[in-house]
């Protein structure tokens, strides 16, 4: 197995955080590192505008980015498991 | 119109056509139970307890598909609450619980009765809000319901510091008509191109299963799938959550599978080159190991959640989507290519079946035991209430021995009227559930089949009965200890009973229930069980409870054998394994 970058895209607003965070003790995942920061400069998100068909504001979303070292069917797992979470706009693995 | 923020939250329910609510007042909800007062559009039931109140909005939701409705105070009646939020995310049902807090002021300061309730409810809820000022409590609302409703649907905890329901601070009331969440879109209509593959997989099948479970209940997609099985005509067999939503009398039904399903459900499981799973999420209690799990089939997966397909048996063909659309698009090709389906082989297939249920099928017929030489069998008891019944009833269960003999042996022809904790699999769900599919279906039968050990977990909602009037039929399958626990116990830890009888403790429960105000009836003997039963049907104004003492020594079969089997390997008696 190798340690893999989730970049997960979410509202940003209290507790959002602490749900992804939350989840991945939950379903027994471990967090090898975790970055996160509001979104202040939009140029390289224009592919969340465009998948969502939404118009983004400055500070509005942030941008975590998560290593794990998880297997293929473990990150799959993961990811739409964090997609599922209400306030996650974006999550996909960073290649 | 301007209304303040305690009428704002009661007037947005209302809005959203809530006609009951079940709550527990207390400090932090006192301006919410206030606007309660003020209005006659929506009843309010005074449970005994918080936890009594998530399970009977639960059942509710269950029965009618609509959400159920909480609302608690902040502290203890929050945390008593969580067991039943719990029941719901673990089941997928549609609740809103509303749980009132400190005011935002005192937040963080350990002030009297503040418990971080967005906190402890997070693993267990689908998503939750903070209000933060009564005007944000419409939207707040119509988002909760939205979420809670859609998709694979969940509890949602709206917690409300007291100062956001201030009954002097007025503010502007419109209830948004639209709800739009931008990161959040569940799938609705399939792709084209999976229903395609899942039917090319269908006609080149020789030995298929249709497994079917509860996601399918919470679409709507009964009367969808029976329609697919009319051009199909294939094997069905349904998860315990899933009962109902295929008619057990059906001759196509093949029973529950899963860890106590029948022999023949488990064997064409186990023996399928197909499994169709609609609403199914492969449980432990159904897959057994997973690596030995159906090694011969291929699977087609439908689901409206991405994350419940190939988490823990992969899926070949994944169909996302609303399960109910999903299977109005392949009832529409598989009706053009019916013919292709291999029904010759098929049918040797059904005998292959059909002799596994004559082998080792369930005994449906243990009522006809009326001799007082032997002691009442529980099932016998379940077999008579579905007959006085006449299978049209609402069963609720707890959870145990009682709740399996329940699945077993009452044959449920329609979905929502099987009520019980699959998932997290909690006691005390029973009575507190059946009032709530009381209160949805005043005119309807509704059972209780419990046991002496869950009943006493959520015994004082036997109050609650008392003041709303509601006639439920409590079936107490009586055998004097945890008898699913004495059960693995005798199985597995040399008939070591540790903890799991009470000592000659058990109230009179008789006396217990006469003092609410309830009838008792104790049945000893197998010559009174049926007049017995049939009398506490007949008394149709009343809350019966029956205490029937059955055999103790009693196990449920069959009976997976665990760790390491597949779903072949089963116990079918005290003696024989497969």
């Amino acid at each position: 197995m190798i340690q893999r970058k989730v970049s997960i895209i979410l509202e940003n607003k209290p507790g959002a955080l602490v749900r992804v965070v939350g989840l991945f003790h939950q379903r027994g995942y471990n967090i090898e590192s975790l970055h996160v920061d509001p979104v202040n400069d939009l140029t390289e998100y224009k592919y969340v505008e465009k998948n969502l068909n939404i118009k983004l504001k400055k500070g509005e979303v942030s941008h975590l980015i998560i290593s794990t070292t998880v297997n293929d069917n473990l990150l799959r797992q993961i990811l739409r498991q964090i997609n599922k979470l209400i306030d996650v706009l974006i999550a996909e693995e960073v290649k | 119109m301007k209304l303040a923020g305690n009428d704002i939250l009661i007037q947005s329910l209302i809005n959203e056509d809530v006609e009951y609510i079940f709550g527990y007042p207390g400090g932090a909800a006192l301006h919410i139970y206030d606007a309660i007062f003020k209005q006659n559009k929506m009843e309010h039931i005074l449970v005994r307890h918080e936890q009594g109140a998530t399970h009977a909005a639960d059942g509710y939701a269950r029965a009618t598909g609509k959400p159920g409705v909480v609302l608690v105070t902040s502290g203890p009646g929050a945390t008593n609450a969580i067991t039943g939020i719990a029941t719901a995310f673990m089941d997928s049902i549609p609740m809103v619980v509303i749980s009132g807090q400190v005011a935002k002021h005192l937040i963080g300061t350990d002030a009297f009765q503040e418990t971080d309730m967005i906190g402890i409810s997070r693993p267990i809820v689908k998503h939750s809000f903070t209000v933060e000022s009564a005007e944000n409590i419409p939207e707040i609302v119509k988002q909760a319901f939205y979420i809670a409703t859609s998709g694979r649907p969940g509890p949602v905890v709206i917690d409300v510091p007291k100062d956001t329901t201030a009954p002097d601070k007025l503010f502007e009331f419109n209830y948004p008509n639209k709800v739009n969440i931008r990161s959040y879109s569940p799938p609705i209509d399939p792709e084209k191109n999976q229903i395609e593959r899942a039917v090319e997989a269908i006609i080149s099948s020789e030995k298929p299963v249709i497994y079917a479970g509860g996601g399918a209940i919470n679409s709507n997609a009964s009367s969808e799938l029976i329609k697919l099985n009319e051009i199909l005509d294939f094997p069905v067999t349904n998860t315990l959550m899933g009962l109902g939503v295929y008619p057990a009398t059906d001759p196509r039904f093949l029973g529950m599978l899963g860890m106590h399903g029948t022999y023949q459900a488990n064997m064409a499981m186990h023996n399928a080159d197909l499994i169709i799973a609609i609403g199914a999420r492969f449980d432990d209690r159904i897959t057994n190991t997973p690596k030995l799990f159906a090694p011969n089939a291929k699977i087609i997966h439908f689901d409206v959640d991405h994350s419940s397909v190939s988490k823990i048996i992969e899926a070949n063909i994944a169909v996302f989507g609303q399960v109910k659309n999903s299977l109005n698009e392949i009832i529409k090709l598989c009706e053009l290519k019916k013919e292709m389906i291999n029904t010759k082989k098929i049918s040797s297939w059904k005998n292959q079946i059909e002799e596994w249920k004559k082998s080792h099928g369930l005994n449906h017929d243990m009522y006809l035991e009326n001799s007082d030489d032997s002691t009442i069998m529980p099932q016998a008891v379940v077999q008579h209430v579905y007959n006085i019944t006449k299978g049209k009833a609402f069963v609720t269960s707890d959870v145990g021995q009682h709740q399996m003999f329940a699945a077993q042996y009452y044959h449920f022809d329609e979905p929502r009227k099987w009520i019980n904790s699959g998932g997290l699999g909690t006691m005390g769900f029973g009575l507190p559930s059946a009032m709530g599919v009381k209160l949805a279906f005043p005119n309807d039968e509704v059972v209780c089949i419990t046991g002496e050990g869950s009943i006493q977990m959520c015994i004082q909602e036997l109050s609650t009965c008392t003041q709303y009037n509601l006639p439920i039929k409590i079936i107490n399958i009586n055998n004097e200890a945890l008898g699913m626990v004495k059960q693995w116990q005798d199985m597995n830890y040399g008939g070591r009973h540790s903890e799991s009888t009470y000592q000659s403790s058990l109230p009179n429960f008789i006396e217990l229930v006469e003092s609410y105000g309830h009838v008792g009836i104790k049945i000893e003997k197998n010559s009174d069980l049926k007049s017995q039963l049939e009398r506490a049907f007949s008394l149709k104004d009343k809350l019966v409870f029956v205490d029937v003492y059955v055999d103790p020594d009693e196990h449920v079969y069959p009976m997976l054998v665990a760790p390491n089997g597949s779903l072949k390997d089963m116990w079918l008696d005290k003696e024989t394994k497969t």
